[in-house]
C-alpha cells in the first residue's frame, strides 16, 4: 500500500471508542484497559472470551457491552443438559400450518452472551463452531446465516474445574481475545459500593451505538495502515510460539489473522490510522495466550501461558531503525 | 616438632644444599682445568668453617669493623691453609717457597688458570657464603628460593659435563642428597610458619601416614626389585622371541609362494617383425608456426582491468574486515553495559550510500559553480531524512551506554531515555514521535516539523547521557 494513499481518518471510531468506553464505564468501575480490548474484539468483529474468578463483573461486563449496542441480544446460560438444538433452533411440526417450521435459538442475534460456557458437553460446545467461524448455523440440512455484526461474549472460571468441561482448542482458537478483570482497586471497590448501593446501573443503561454504525466502524478499521515490517513482527511473533521450548501447541495462522485485525482496532481506538510495534506487543498476551498448549514440564515448572509470550515478546526483535526489514526500504 | 630445633636445623639444609651444587661446581672446574688436583671435599669445609666462626662471633658487642676485620683475617687464614694443604704439602708450613710459589701464580692470573686462583676465589666465595648463612633469616621463601637456584645451577653443570664429556661418577648421589637437603628444608620452613600439617593437633596421624607411605613404597619398590630382575626379563623376552619366529617364518612362506606363483607365468620374450617388414621412419615435423602476441593496447586494458579487480577486492575486503571489528567492538561494548546488542544490519551501508551520494551532490556543484550554472542544492526525502536523525539518535544513545534493546519499540526506549535525561524530554519525545509516525504511519513529515525535528536533535547530542554506572542511575 502507497503510504500517500494509505491515509483514513480515524477520528470517528475515535470518537465511538470513547462513547462506548464511558457508557460501559458507568457498570465497569476503572478497567479501562479490559474495555478497551472489549472494543477492539467489537471492531473486529471477534469473539470475546472473559475468564476470571465469581464475582468479579464478567457477566456484568458481557452485559453492559451488549446492552451498549443498540443490536439484538441473547443470553446463554450453559448447563451440563444444554443441548445443541437448545443453541441453534430446532424445526418444529407446525399442525396449524401442517409444516415444519423453524423456532430460532438463542443464537441468532447480534450479540451472544455465553454465560459460564466451560459447563456445557463438549458436543453443545462444539455446536459453536460453526457460528464463531462461519457466521451460520445448519440445522436439518438448512444453512441459516448469522445476523451481522455477530459476537459471542463467553465467560469462564478457570479455578472451578468440577462439572466442567475445558474448551477444546478448535473452540478457543475461534475467540479473538481473551480478557481477566482482575481484582478492583482499593478506590474502585469503594466507588462500586456507591455506584450500586440504590440500583444497579445496568438496567438504565442505554445503547450508544447502533448495528450499522458497528458494521461501518469495522470496515474502516480494516482500512488502518500496517507497514509491512509491523506485518512481518505480527507473524514473528506467531511462529516464535511454534518454536518455544516451553510451548506444545503453538500460533494458528488464524492467531496471526487476528492479532494482525486486533492490532488495527487498537490503533484506531487510539486515535492513529496506522498500528505501531506498541499496539501489536500490548495485544500479543491477550491474543495469543489462550490458543497455546503448554508442555508439561513448562507447566510443572510453574510458567503460565501469558509469562511465556512475555518472554517471546521480550525476545522479538521490533522493527526500529538499523533493523534488517527496516533499512533496506529507506 | 620444636620450633627452635628447626630453626637450628634449617641452616643446615641450606648449607646442606649449597654445598652440593658448589660441590659439582668445583669437580668441574678441579677436571677441567686442574686436571683434579685439588681435593674439592676438603676445600667446601670452608664455608661450614666460615658459617661457624660467623655463627660465634659476638655480633652485637662488636663493631662492623671489626667484625669486617676478624673475617677477612680468618679467611686468609683458612685460605693459606688450603693453598698449603692441597697445593705445597710437601713443603714446611713456615717455608717462605710456598708462599712465593702461591704469590707468582696469582701473577700469572691473566696468562692461565692455576689451581691457586681457585683456591682464592673459590675461599672468598665460600667464606661470604658461610657468613651470609650465620646473618640470614631462613624462610619458607628463602628454602624454596635456594632450591630453585640450585637446581638450575645443577642443571646447567650437568649440561656442560654431558658436553664436555667428563665423567662425573658421583652426580646422581650428589643429586639426590641435593633434592633432600632442598626439599627437607622447604618442609621444615614449611613447618616453621605453623601451617603445616606436621604441626598442630593432626600431628602424630599424619607422621604416621608420612612414613607408612615410606614406608609402603619402599617396600614396593623391593618387591618390583626382587621381581623384575635379569632372569625376569629373560622369561618374557623368550616367549616374545619365539613369536617373533613363528611371524618371521610365517612371512618367509609366504614369499615363497608368491615365488613360485611368480615362477608359472614365463618372462615374454621379444617379439620378432615378420619378414619383409621395415621400422616406420618418424614422421616429418611440421613446421613451426609463428605464435600470435597480443597487441600490447589489449595488455593493457587487461592490465588495467585485473588491477581494477584486484583493488575492488582489496577493498571489499577491508570493509568486511573493518564491519566484522566494528561489530565485535560495539557487541564488546553493549555486552560490558550488560545490555543487548543490536547489530544495526545495513545501517554503515545506509549511511555510506549517504555520505557518497553526498559527496556526488558537492561534486555535481562544484561542476556546476565551474560552468556558472548554479542548481538548488538536492535535498534528501521527508521520510529518510527523519529516519536518518533517529539512527544517529541511536547511535549517539549506544555510545553513552544505552543501547536500544532489540525487542525495545521507540516508546518504550523514549521511557528509558526519559529518565536518563529529563532536562530533555519535550526534545526527546519529539524525536520519537516523529519517527514512529514516518516509520509506520502513511504520513509525510512538514517542512516545519523537519526544521523542528533537527533543532530537537542538536539540542538533544548537546547533552550526554548519565553512564550504565553512575550512582543515579542505579538508584
Amino acid at each position: 500500500m502507497d503510504k500517500r494513499e494509505a491515509r483514513i481518518e480515524v477520528s470517528q471510531i475515535k470518537e465511538a471508542a470513547d462513547r462506548l468506553i464511558e457508557n460501559i464505564g458507568r457498570v465497569i468501575v476503572g478497567k479501562k484497559e479490559v474495555l478497551e480490548l472489549v472494543l477492539v474484539a467489537l471492531l473486529c468483529e471477534g469473539h470475546l472470551l472473559i475468564e476470571d474468578i465469581p464475582g468479579i463483573g464478567k457477566t456484568m461486563l458481557a452485559r453492559a457491552t451488549a446492552r451498549s449496542l443498540g443490536c439484538s441480544f441473547k443470553r446463554i446460560q450453559f448447563t451440563p443438559d444444554l443441548l445443541p438444538s437448545d443453541v441453534t433452533g430446532i424445526h418444529y411440526f407446525n399442525q396449524k400450518t401442517s409444516e415444519f417450521q423453524f423456532r430460532p435459538g438463542p443464537i441468532i442475534a447480534n450479540i451472544v452472551l455465553a454465560d459460564e460456557i466451560n459447563r456445557a458437553t463438549p458436543r453443545t460446545q462444539s455446536c459453536l463452531l460453526e457460528c464463531m467461524q462461519e457466521r451460520q448455523i445448519t440445522v436439518d440440512e438448512e444453512t441459516i446465516p448469522l445476523p451481522r455484526p455477530f459476537l459471542v461474549i463467553a465467560t469462564q472460571n478457570p479455578i472451578e474445574l468440577e462439572g466442567t468441561f475445558p474448551l477444546p482448542e478448535a473452540q478457543l482458537d475461534r475467540f479473538l481475545l481473551r480478557v481477566k478483570l482482575g481484582y478492583p482497586s482499593e478506590d474502585e471497590e469503594a466507588a462500586i459500593l456507591t455506584r450500586f448501593r440504590q440500583e444497579n446501573p445496568l438496567d438504565n443503561l442505554p445503547s450508544v451505538i447502533e448495528a450499522d454504525e458497528l458494521l461501518e466502524l469495522q470496515k474502516q478499521c480494516r482500512q488502518v495502515y500496517i507497514e509491512d515490517s509491523v506485518g512481518s513482527y505480527v507473524t514473528a511473533i506467531t511462529r516464535a510460539t511454534r518454536e518455544h521450548q516451553g510451548i506444545e501447541l503453538g500460533a494458528s495462522p488464524r492467531a496471526s489473522l487476528s492479532l494482525y485485525l486486533a492490532s488495527q482496532a487498537l490503533a484506531a481506538i487510539r486515535g492513529r490510522n496506522y498500528v505501531i510495534p506498541d499496539d501489536v506487543k500490548y495485544l500479543a498476551v491477550p491474543t495469543l495466550a489462550h490458543r497455546l498448549i503448554a508442555k508439561t514440564e513448562a507447566r510443572l515448572r510453574g510458567g503460565s501461558l501469558d509469562g511465556i509470550v512475555g518472554d517471546i515478546v521480550s525476545a522479538v526483535p521490533v522493527p526500529v531503525e538499523g533493523t534488517a526489514h527496516s533499512i533496506d526500504k529507506v | 616438632m620444636k620450633l627452635d630445633w628447626c630453626q637450628s636445623i634449617l641452616p643446615v639444609t641450606i648449607m646442606g644444599a649449597e654445598c652440593c651444587w658448589l660441590y659439582a661446581l668445583l669437580m668441574l672446574l678441579n677436571k677441567q682445568v686442574v686436571d683434579g688436583r685439588l681435593s674439592v671435599p676438603w676445600f667446601l669445609l670452608v664455608y661450614p668453617l666460615a658459617f661457624i666462626f660467623n655463627t660465634l662471633l659476638p655480633k652485637q658487642q662488636w663493631s662492623k669493623v671489626k667484625l669486617y676485620a676478624a673475617n677477612g683475617l680468618a679467611w686468609a687464614i683458612g685460605m693459606l691453609l688450603m693453598v698449603k694443604t692441597q697445593l705445597y704439602s710437601g713443603l714446611g708450613l713456615f717455608e717462605p717457597g710456598w708462599l712465593l710459589a702461591f704469590s707468582q701464580a696469582l701473577s700469572r692470573i691473566l696468562q692461565t688458570v692455576q689451581p691457586e686462583v681457585i683456591l682464592l676465589v673459590g675461599s672468598i666465595v665460600l667464606w661470604w657464603l658461610g657468613w651470609r648463612l650465620a646473618r640470614l633469616r631462613i624462610t619458607f621463601v628463602t628454602s624454596v628460593t635456594e632450591f630453585q637456584f640450585g637446581v638450575i645451577v645443577l642443571l646447567i653443570i650437568f649440561a656442560s659435563t654431558a658436553q664436555l664429556g667428563i665423567q662425573f661418577a658421583s652426580s646422581v648421589p650428589m643429586a639426590m642428597v641435593f633434592f633432600l637437603f632442598a626439599l627437607g628444608g622447604i618442609a621444615i620452613a614449611h613447618t616453621q610458619g605453623g601451617v603445616s600439617w606436621l604441626t598442630g593437633s593432626g600431628q602424630g596421624f599424619w607422621l604416621g601416614l608420612l612414613f607408612a607411605g615410606i614406608g609402603l613404597i619402599l617396600l614396593l619398590a623391593l618387591l618390583i626389585g626382587s621381581i623384575i630382575t635379569p632372569d625376569f626379563f629373560q622369561l618374557i623376552l623368550i616367549p616374545l622371541k619365539w613369536i617373533g619366529g613363528v611371524i618371521a617364518k610365517g612371512f618367509e612362506l609366504l614369499m615363497q609362494v608368491i615365488d613360485y606363483l611368480m615362477s608359472l607365468f614365463g618372462e615374454p620374450e621379444p617379439a620378432e617383425l615378420p619378414p619383409g617388414m621395415t621400422i616406420p621412419a618418424p614422421p616429418p615435423s611440421e613446421p613451426d608456426i609463428p605464435m600470435r602476441l597480443i597487441p600490447e593496447s589489449v595488455r593493457n586494458g587487461l592490465r588495467l582491468g585485473w588491477y581494477i579487480l584486484m583493488v575492488g577486492g582489496i577493498l571489499y575486503a577491508l570493509w568486511s574486515i573493518s564491519s566484522q571489528i566494528f561489530g565485535w567492538l560495539r557487541r564488546r561494548l553493549a555486552a560490558a553495559g550488560g545490555a543487548e546488542f543490536e547489530p544495526l544490519p545495513g545501517a554503515f551501508k545506509a549511511d555510506l550510500l549517504v555520505l557518497l551520494r553526498l559527496i556526488m551532490n558537492k561534486l555535481r556543484g562544484l561542476r556546476l559553480l565551474l560552468w556558472w550554472r548554479r542548481k538548488p542544492e538536492p535535498i534528501l526525502s521527508e521520510t529518510a531524512s527523519v529516519r536518518q536523525i533517529y539512527r544517529q539518535f541511536l547511535r549517539w544513545a549506544a555510545r553513552s551506554g544505552w543501547p536500544r534493546h532489540l525487542s525495545q519499540t521507540p516508546h518504550e526506549y523514549l521511557q528509558t531515555l526519559e529518565a536518563l535525561l529529563p532536562v530533555a524530554q519535550g526534545e526527546l519525545r519529539f524525536i520519537t514521535e516523529q519517527y514512529v509516525s514516518v516509520r509506520y504511519s502513511p504520513a509525510l513529515p512538514t517542512d516545519e516539523e523537519l526544521h523542528r525535528l533537527r533543532q530537537s536533535w542538536h539540542q538533544v547530542k548537546r547533552n550526554r547521557l548519565k553512564g550504565p554506572d553512575s550512582e543515579i542511575v542505579r538508584q
